[in-house]
């Protein structure tokens, strides 16, 4: 048994009322690189802020070298050595590498203001130490990706870091930086710095790591060596979430028209290729890891953002430019992922956010706004999604529960009647209760001829309310699965793997 | 108790007005407060304009060189030009070209923040140092002295000369009953909120955010455009320096007033309550004998007012 570095035991933690990690339990072992799997949502994320003293946990141990460890925030986390490389870099695209190495403690003179010459001397010999192929004096956000990803990590490793954290360190990198930052990796290890590894694509797993846990639902499957892991045992013990969820039961039929379709849509580099077709009634899933370009697509589907190729057909007409107006027109709406900055005026009332989008039917004959007819309306909408407000003249959305505010999202697309729903993770953040609401609310719009696109991680939601679920990876399909083939570890298996 | 929560300034400008009323030497004069709302009538209307842009959490710098081309141009127009004649002809055109001139730097100032994505504070800057420049310029080549004179005597109607002194009241309390009329009756003013609010969501609702913007500058350049006829008609010549001390008062009383500068809250009744404020304060000040420097340290002081009582207000009441 080699040392164990870092000892977990017993961690448990909730936000507001939901468990999201169980008393997982693990350990770290001194120059070992440990990978990290789990699905959207399993907990890795949670469990890696509560080690580097973003959040408390509420309850369990930590041991770090044998002394307990009990981190009130990241800077105590960094101080006894433990670093977080992140997805977005946690630097500062607008300095100079030597400005941030060095951000924080800033080297002084007598006088107060920054040693300079010190400043530049130390960053030289940094740069050196860690062969960085970078000018003391370059600006940061000029470099590629993988340059200012080696920049955090020499900066981590000068405040004596023992532990490296990588958050799916790779996604904006190119392959050639991929393979620097693996030697990178190898050198660490060598140097005896252990390394925890959270990523998606599993051959990378499998290349670097010595041993493999895996997370499921705030637990902790299991911890082997990594040759006794293969891929297919690795993301069976990644699925199998209980299927727990109530479903509604509304019946409904799936009609022959097709309402929205999309033409080998094309979309920077995040959607290469898309093409799918969704009928009058059906409800369409689509499933994928973090980073597929499921949202990028739904946001050039609705002409948020624009197409760089391809067309998409509302209504059977076909489209190459789009923007929301046009999309609303063709009856289409689109909820976001984020409804606290892209779906509501978090400081405005109820009723106004319910008439944001625009009302011509509520107009009266002089085109000004009918006070009493937008009243009725909104009164209709609020009984009919049953959104808990007790005053919505007057009461702000952000007094609302995530589940209120989502049913407002929904609320003020009801008055365009739309037949094309556009749906990116409508139930992020939303109570148990309010899902099954939300869901409802979904099967009435489909059960009345609409045509859904219904973006989740979740995939047990998307197995209780879709017709056939699209897989999307490194924005493509990657597959289908039709209603009487659903099967998580099929799905997972089309979001993880990779065809060649 | 709402409307003291929504429009803190209200009790104020009421005391203040009493105040004034009681121990000002003069300021109760029927002389006096004739005054005062002549005086408040072009400034009601820029900040009615400027509101429009406050709302959507910007500035519009422009303003007062609008005022400044303006009255120059409408005065070479009216006295100078071959038109200047027949004052039929030449008080029309005059008045075209005023609210002309506040329309097309309006239009400048909608493209360069639409199209170039420029701050609305740089964009307007920069027409402001030019449109001013201009102005200058213009005086100087049609005219040799600074201001231009011998306008016809029926354009001093508009700026409520001897018995006619309603109709510039009127033409302010028209522009703002229209400015309040689009703010809370049309889509046009439920535009203005969301965009002013978060554009992005405006944007994906469908809003035309880019056409909404610019109808904003323009509204506020015409509306400059407008307070340029009754000032130049107040003071009965045409010259570059008619809006110089002008827009210190009217950001200050839109902002006074409460329309909050991040956009989205407020609107053009509590920029009647601002400008009615500022004005009485700037008169009761100045018959009390104390400068113009010492009034704009009391503005300023007006102007972290309504900071402190929001402050108060969210400590007592989280709700609004």
């Amino acid at each position: 048994m080699r040392n164990i570095l870092l000892q977990i035991s017993n961690i448990t933690k909730s936000f507001s009322g939901v468990s999201v990690l169980h008393g997982v339990n693990f350990d770290l072992r001194k120059g070992e690189v440990l990978g990290l799997v789990g699905e959207n949502g399993a907990g890795k994320s949670t469990l890696m802020n509560i080690i580097g003293g973003v959040f408390p946990m509420d309850s369990g141990t930590m041991e770090l070298a044998g002394e307990t460890y009990l981190p009130k925030n990241p800077l105590v986390a960094t101080g006894r050595g433990i670093a977080f490389i992140h997805q977005d870099l946690n630097l500062f695209s607008n300095l100079t590498v030597t400005e941030n190495l060095f951000i924080g403690k800033f080297p002084h003179t007598a006088l107060g203001g920054i040693d300079r010459k010190k400043m530049r001397l130390a960053a030289l010999e940094y740069i050196k130490r860690f062969s960085l192929p970078v000018e003391p004096e370059t600006v940061l956000g000029s470099l590629p990706a993988g340059i200012q990803q080696m920049v955090e990590i020499s900066k981590s490793l000068m405040q004596k870091a023992r532990i490296l954290i990588f958050d799916e360190p790779t996604t904006s990198l190119s392959r050639k930086e991929k393979e620097d930052l693996f030697a990178t990796i190898a050198e660490l290890k060598e140097k005896g710095i252990s390394i925890i590894y959270i990523s998606h694509i599993l051959e990378d797993i499998f290349r670097l790591c010595d041993r493999i846990t895996i997370l499921r639902d705030g637990r902790i499957i299991e911890t082997r060596e990594t040759s006794d892991f293969t891929e297919a045992a690795l993301i069976q013990g990644m699925v199998g979430r209980e299927m727990t969820g109530v479903f509604p039961s509304i019946e409904k039929e799936v009609l022959k028209s097709v309402l929205l379709e999309a033409k080998h849509i094309k979309w920077k580099d995040k959607v290469k290729d898309v093409s799918f077709a969704i009928r009058a009634g059906e409800i369409v899933g689509m499933y994928g890891l973090m980073g597929a370009g499921r949202t990028e697509l739904a946001r050039v589907l609705f002409g948020v953002e624009p197409i760089d190729e391809g067309e998409v057909v509302m209504n059977s007409r076909s489209y190459s430019r789009l923007n929301p107006g046009l999309c609303i027109g063709e009856g289409a709406a689109f909820i976001t992922e984020d409804r606290h900055r892209e779906g509501l005026l978090m400081t405005k009332s109820v009723d106004e956010n319910l008439g944001l989008v625009k009302m011509s039917r509520l107009l009266n004959w002089a085109g000004v706004v009918d006070r009493k007819a937008v009243d009725t309306f909104n009164q209709f909408v609020i009984r009919n999604l049953r959104i808990k407000v007790a005053d919505s003249r007057h009461q702000t959305v952000n007094a609302l529960s995530g589940g209120n505010q989502q049913k407002v999202v929904f609320g003020k697309w009801t008055v365009n009647d739309p037949k094309i729903l556009i749906l990116d993770e409508p139930t992020k953040g939303v109570d148990v209760g309010a899902k099954l609401e939300i869901y409802s609310v979904i099967f009435n719009l489909a059960k009345g001829g609409s045509a859904v696109l219904f973006i989740s991680s979740e995939i047990e939601e998307l197995m209780g309310t879709c017709d056939r679920i699209l897989v999307m990876k490194d924005g493509r399909i990657s597959g289908e699965v039709a209603k009487p083939e659903f099967d998580q570890k099929r799905l997972l298996e089309l979001a993880l793997k990779n065809d060649n | 108790m709402r409307l003291a929560g929504d429009m803190p300034i209200l009790p104020l400008f009421v005391a203040s007005f009493v105040l004034a009323m009681c121990f000002v030497p003069h300021f109760s004069t029927i002389y006096n407060l004739r005054n005062c709302l002549l005086q408040s009538a072009d400034l009601l209307i820029i900040s009615c304009g400027l509101t429009f842009v406050v709302l959507n959490g910007g500035i519009d710098f422009s303003v007062t060189s609008v005022l400044a081309l303006g009255s120059v141009v409408g005065a070479y127009i009216m006295a100078l030009s071959p038109l200047a004649a027949t004052p039929a002809w030449s008080i029309p055109a005059a008045l075209a070209a005023m609210v002309g001139i506040g329309l097309l730097v309006g239009l400048v100032n909608g493209f360069a923040v639409v199209r170039l994505k420029m701050p609305s504070f740089v964009a307007t800057l920069a027409t402001q140092l030019i449109v001013m420049g201009l102005a200058v310029q213009f005086a100087s080549k049609v005219s040799q002295t600074s201001s231009i004179s011998g306008l016809p005597e029926a354009f001093f109607v508009l700026g409520g000369e001897g018995k006619y002194f309603l109709v510039p009241l009127l033409v302010a309390l028209t522009v703002f009953a229209v400015s309040d009329w689009l703010l809370s009756r049309t889509i046009f003013g439920r535009r203005v909120y969301a965009v002013g609010v978060n554009p992005k969501v405006a944007f994906i609702s469908g809003i035309p955010v880019r056409k909404t913007i610019v109808w904003l500058m323009v509204l506020s350049g015409c509306f400059a455009g407008i307070a340029c006829i009754i000032a130049t008609a107040r003071n009965q010549v045409g010259m570059a320096s008619l809006g110089d001390k002008l827009f210190l008062t009217t950001i200050a009383s839109v902002i006074v007033g409460g329309t909050s500068t991040s956009g989205g809250s407020g609107g053009v009744r509590k920029t009647l309550v601002g400008v009615l404020f500022i004005t009485v304060l700037n008169n009761a000040l100045n018959l009390l004998g104390v400068g113009w420097y010492t009034s704009m340290i009391v503005i300023g002081g007006l102007i972290v007012l309504p900071a402190c009582s929001s402050h108060l207000l969210n400590g007592r009441n989280s709700r609004r």
